[in-house]
């Protein structure tokens, strides 16, 4: 018996041990499970506050890092006591509200978030059979409730009574809208490929076993996985694609007037969401807890911290992107793209058959599914080159097109001055 | 009571509530919150039902993006937010309303009125709230939708009917911006053509280059700009 089958034994006899001592106060029936799962919903809830602490440590010792400098080393030994520090900081600071504020919108608006953030963990899928509900539904609930963080930035950029606030909330609205569209049209093909939108049955299709061939998503639709995370990045707001809050030019965007808790809350929805988007990208794409030896939420905790090493090492290296470059590279470059991919996807998925028996009953060709999966990632890298070939052309135009304009002015004007110094 | 039936009596006050406050609110911005509000309340009947898949889709249409443009169209129209309610339609409204509001109470409330033998209306009242009324969708339900929307013979043509619709509504919406769009390009024609005249400083202008240069002119300079960057 190995270390993790101990751990395991023990979370499990607890967890029935409580639920025993729920029903045996409350009676069998539907108080008592509604009871054991609100608890169970709690926990969820606190180990996502443990997480977010975590992540705000390793995000700023790893941007440190990256930037060349050392990040937070007084608190603790290497300053692992930070978050704490921070905790108690964000405690005793006033709370204000701002005069002219919408005082329930401007109060509501942290909870709102905090709520839409911690939602999305009622689908995830840590360990087999360790799920909030199963749902058969699950990606579009992820997306739906992902959506609702629009809302509530809206209702503190507006509740404030700001122009800097205000300025974030519009600017919030037209990147997580518009970065919605890629993010739905990359999770097609892991639907259509999966056949199921339930996340623990996408995770089975990437096993061996159980109906599952054993290979990663991310293998197979390459280009699909590629775009997701950029559009999670967009839809969390997180940098590159930071314009929600760009110190630079709008203070701190929608939450310039929280401070305290309140502030604290933006915080923790900022990273709850962002941490979400790594579990979903790892679950659409990488298999989620599927692996070997070792047990399954060890493996989804080792794919996410890759995941989301990846989301610290965009933010520690990249500028900030201008609105409309972050307007035109999502609808003049990922939406068309992806579209295309969906529809080769389909394409290919209708002709080169995995199954057999779908084959026979459906035409088509059957192929193994390895082979099925190499014409996929083919099809996909061609219309990643291509894409990129295109832009770079229009990008090449559009520098000589400035180029010229810039030369003839210059022109001009030199003319003119010589024209004023012969007179 | 069941917990279902408790459950079901918060939703609806939590609906009819926020709903009644869209309404009488004075500041338009709350009422679109309040609309929000309503929204969500709807997608939880939807979760009673066991409709997972209509509740999703709810809180992603009309939270996620519709409620978005109604607030924003409230924020863009700053005027309006505090001012005073004057519909001058009002009583056409309400007697409107009550007409609908009567036609629904007859049709799901205790009467029913037999005409020509067809039978209008619910006799079986008052609803027995976990049985009649409230019937679980059926346990595959989103793949018995998805092949009824597809198939010819249940809600093909209808489907198809509605994404035309769709389609129509977007190429109306970008040609709309189109048209839009060539009017700007000559205004801002015209004041590119005023600040060459500015350039020139007060000299008539002689040679005016053209704005939009060809690809060939593209090509033959290409080299000296490489060389310029």
């Amino acid at each position: 018996m190995t270390v993790f089958e101990v751990i395991n034994n023990i979370l499990k006899i607890a967890g029935d041990a409580f639920a025993g001592l729920i029903t045996s106060i409350l009676g069998a029936g539907g108080l008592a499970d509604f009871v054991v799962m609100l608890v169970a919903a709690l926990i969820i809830c606190a180990l996502c506050a443990v997480a977010f602490m975590g992540l705000t440590y390793a995000e700023r010792k790893i941007v440190a890092r990256i930037q060349d400098r050392i990040g937070p080393n007084q608190a603790g030994p290497y300053g692992v006591l930070q978050p704490i520090a921070d905790g108690i900081k964000m405690f005793t600071k006033e709370d204000t509200t701002p005069a002219e504020a919408d005082r329930w919108v401007y109060n509501l608006a942290p909870l709102v978030i905090a709520v839409f953030a911690l939602l999305t963990y009622a689908v995830i899928p840590f360990a087999p059979g360790v799920v909030g509900t199963n749902l058969n539904i699950g990606v579009f609930y992820v997306i739906a409730v992902g959506s609702g963080s629009t809302v509530a930035i809206l209702m503190a950029g507006w509740g404030s009574n700001n122009k800097y606030s205000l300025l974030g909330a519009f600017r919030t609205v037209a990147q997580l809208v518009g970065y919605e569209v890629p993010m739905l049209l990359n999770v097609l093909p892991v639907v259509m490929l999966s056949g199921s939108m339930s996340l623990v049955d996408i995770i089975e299709r990437q096993t061996l076993g159980n109906g599952g061939n054993g290979i990663p998503f991310i293998l197979v639709v390459p280009l699909s996985a590629l775009i997701f995370l950029i559009s999670g990045i967009a839809e969390t707001g997180r940098s590159p694609f930071d314009l929600l809050e760009a110190e630079s030019e709008i203070v701190a965007g929608f939450h310039v007037e929280y401070s305290g808790m309140k502030f604290a809350l933006f915080f923790l929805g900022e990273y709850v969401n962002a941490l979400a988007v790594s579990i979903m990208f790892t679950v659409l794409f990488m298999g989620g807890y599927a692996g070997p030896i070792l047990p399954p939420y060890v493996w989804l905790l080792l794919k996410v911290a890759a995941v989301f090493t990846i989301l610290m090492w965009l933010r520690g290296t990249l500028p900030r992107v201008r609105v409309d470059q972050l307007m035109s590279f999502n609808w003049k470059f990922l939406v068309p793209m992806s579209i295309v991919n969906v529809i080769l996807i389909m394409i290919i998925g209708k002709v080169f058959v995995a199954d057999p028996v779908t084959a026979q009953v459906n035409g088509g060709i059957a192929v193994p599914p390895l082979v099925q999966a190499m014409i996929l990632f083919t099809s996909n890298v061609i219309v990643l080159l291509i894409g990129l070939l295109m832009v770079s052309r229009q990008a090449r135009q559009l520098r000589l097109t400035e180029a010229e304009d810039l030369d003839r002015r210059a022109a001009h004007n030199k003319a003119a001055a010589a024209k004023v110094v012969a007179q | 009571m069941t917990l279902q039936q408790i459950l079901f009596i918060v939703i609806s006050l939590v609906v009819l509530g926020s709903a009644f406050l869209v309404v009488t609110t004075r500041n338009l911005f709350h009422a679109a919150l309040f609309l929000v509000v309503s929204f969500f309340g709807v997608a939880g009947f939807y979760v009673l039902l066991d409709a997972g898949f209509f509740a999703a889709a709810q809180v992603l249409v009309y939270i996620g993006a519709i409620s978005i443009l109604f607030i924003f169209a409230v924020m863009l129209t700053r005027d309006v937010i505090t001012a005073q309610r004057g519909n001058s339609q009002w009583q056409a409204a309400a007697f409107v309303g009550a007409f609908l509001f009567l036609l629904m109470a007859i049709l799901l409330g205790p009467f029913s009125i037999t005409i020509r033998g067809h039978q209008f209306g619910n006799a079986n009242w008052p609803f027995d709230m976990a049985g009649d009324a409230i019937k679980a969708a059926p346990s595959n339900f989103v793949g018995t939708m998805g092949s009824g929307l597809v198939s010819m013979d249940q809600y093909g043509v209808p489907f198809l009917l509605a994404g035309v619709l769709l389609l129509v509504a977007m190429v109306g919406a970008i040609w709309v911006a189109r048209e839009l769009r060539g009017r700007e390009a000559e205004k801002a024609a015209a004041e590119t053509a005023i600040d060459d005249a500015d350039m020139d400083m007060n000299q008539p202008v002689q040679e005016t280059l053209p704005l939009v240069d060809t690809n060939e002119a593209h090509e033959s300079h290409d080299a000296a700009a490489v060389e310029k960057h």
